[in-house]
């Protein structure tokens, strides 16, 4: 990891990520920093980045587009395993309306509403992933 | 309107029963139930199936049972609420005469020998691919992971504490022990619950159902011919579902209701009673979590009350709304919806022994399904509806 970007929480490394081919846009906007997620073209809502369809108006094809990457917190939980450390895990609620899962970065005091920003860690091996912490 | 009552119960071995595959399971829990109600496997009209992580078994298990000449074979899948679903669908189709005598079954067998109860729903891999890889990778590598973002959210919103939701895992342990069919049946404190370790906080182990091989299946038939069968009759006196469908998006109440403010207010509707008048709960327990949120939304406590509530003391042996009285699915066996209706028709017929409730006149029976998204509720009682 190249100096100044964000350091990962304890538990940051995560298992290696691929690319499927379907999700492709995210991961190449994760590696420029930049939190892609779902449009409807056709009614303007926004859905999280794993939206399939849209509900409103039936539109199947989501286009991709830039979030601001501000978000509030809405949940969170710290998963436990045998085999790697704490996952601090979060419900966010973006800025554009939608919830979407992650990860926690360093958040100290977690509370309904926290107001958080993107930020991205690029692996040696793998894709790029986005966390969530508190704004500078 | 022809009154509909469950006559028949089989269960087989609960647990860590290996070597017989779900199909099997499910066939021997119908030669179970049929033989339980005095009925026999040609006397079955109707044959409805629900299949857990297994994915099986399908409408075959006709074939597996030779049953010949059916009018009803379908398998259904609400999740959790498929019990519910499955029992109300059979009434329905009695009603309109349809059907006559309708086996319900489940079977699952998750567990094998060679494996942790955890990991037959965790999800495990060197590499993750995709979006939904992404999620997994970081750390929701199961349920659990939902759930707990569920309470966490109850919690910060009405002050509920793990210790309120340690004393539904005491209750319904303290139950257990008095239930031999139950798996975990070793008391168990609240200082027990607060030192069991992590499994995704703010949900400790002993927060978590169990996993469970096995099967179990109910005769429904009308009410008239129940009366004539082997066992005391348990009346179906309503139903109802409820998929609240919560957008994962801003005001969602995700986490905190459930579609049991749908289901409830119509299984109470159609039953013709309130929830003041219901004497026994058995709930979908597969987290302390779930039982607390859903009586909630049955309206047996405030929204916000139900860690109060529990912590009263209402829900164990003695308490003012026995909940859970086999052990639920935290400590007794898992087998989804299920493991409710099992408990719901033991004491209905006054057979659960030295864990038998005094007040058995009214059971609400509530299964729950994916995140708290699909719910379903059965109103059961040794009596006849309108009694």
């Amino acid at each position: 990891m190249a100096a100044g970007e964000p350091s990962p929480p304890t538990g940051a490394r995560i298992g290696t990520v691929r690319r499927d081919g379907r999700t492709d846009v995210f991961f190449d906007g994760a590696a420029a920093d930049r939190l892609m997620i779902r449009r409807c073209e056709s009614c303007g809502r926004w859905f999280a980045p794993d939206a399939s369809g849209c509900p409103e108006c039936g539109t199947e094809e989501l286009d991709w587009a830039e979030a601001s990457g501000e978000a509030v917190l809405v949940s969170w939980a710290v998963a436990h395993s045998r085999t790697a450390d704490p996952a601090p895990l979060a419900l966010v609620e973006l800025a554009e309306g939608p919830w979407m899962y992650g990860r926690l970065d360093a958040v100290a005091a977690p509370r309904e509403g926290l107001p958080l920003q993107v930020c991205f860690v690029h692996p040696d091996e793998g894709e790029s992933y986005p966390l969530f912490k508190e704004p500078a | 309107m022809t009154d509909t009552a469950i006559a028949g119960l089989g269960m087989t071995e609960l647990g860590k029963v290996y070597g017989r595959s779900p199909r099997r399971l499910a066939a021997d829990a119908v030669r179970g139930a049929a033989a339980d109600a005095g009925l026999a496997l040609a006397d079955l009209d109707g044959l409805i199936v629900s299949s857990g992580m297994s994915g099986s078994p399908g409408i075959e298990l006709a074939g597996t049972l030779g049953l010949r000449d059916l009018r009803l074979l379908t398998q259904m899948n609400s999740f959790g609420a498929t019990t519910g679903a499955m029992v109300s669908y059979a009434a329905a189709m009695i009603q309109s005469g349809a059907a006559s005598a309708v086996a319900c079954a489940f079977a699952d067998a998750p567990l094998s020998p060679e494996r942790s109860s955890g990991s037959a729903y965790h999800r495990d891999a060197p590499e993750w691919h995709g979006l939904g890889g992404l999620n997994a990778a970081l750390g929701f590598r199961s349920v659990n992971a939902f759930y707990a973002l569920a309470a966490r959210r109850h919690m910060e919103r009405y002050g509920t504490t793990s210790e309120q939701l340690g004393a539904i895992a005491v209750s319904t342990r303290q139950w257990a022990a008095r239930n031999p069919l139950a798996q975990m049946r070793d008391p168990i404190s609240l200082d027990d619950h607060q030192r069991s370790r992590w499994v995704v906080e703010p949900l400790h182990l002993l927060d978590c159902c169990l996993v469970s091989n096995g099967g179990i299946a109910v005769i429904v038939t009308s009410a008239e011919r129940a009366r004539d069968l082997a066992q005391p009759p348990v009346h179906v006196w309503g139903w109802g579902q409820g998929h609240p469908g919560h957008r994962m998006a801003r005001g969602s109440d995700f986490g905190l209701t459930t579609g049991a403010t749908i289901s409830g207010p119509a299984a109470l509707k159609m039953a013709g009673i309130t929830a003041s008048e219901i004497t026994v709960c058995q709930i979908y327990d597969c987290y302390t979590y779930t039982t607390l949120v859903s009586l909630e939304d049955y309206g047996f406590c405030a929204k916000g009350e139900g860690g109060a509530f529990a912590a009263s003391g209402a829900l164990g042996p003695g308490g003012a709304l026995p909940t859970n009285t086999g052990g639920g699915q935290l400590s007794a066996y898992y087998m989804w919806g299920m493991t409710p209706l099992s408990e719901a028709v033991i004491q209905a017929r006054g057979q659960g022994g030295e864990r038998q409730v005094a007040r058995n006149d009214v059971t609400l029976v509530s299964g729950n399904g994916g995140i708290l998204d699909h719910h379903s509720t059965l109103i059961v009682s040794p009596h006849a509806k309108g009694r």
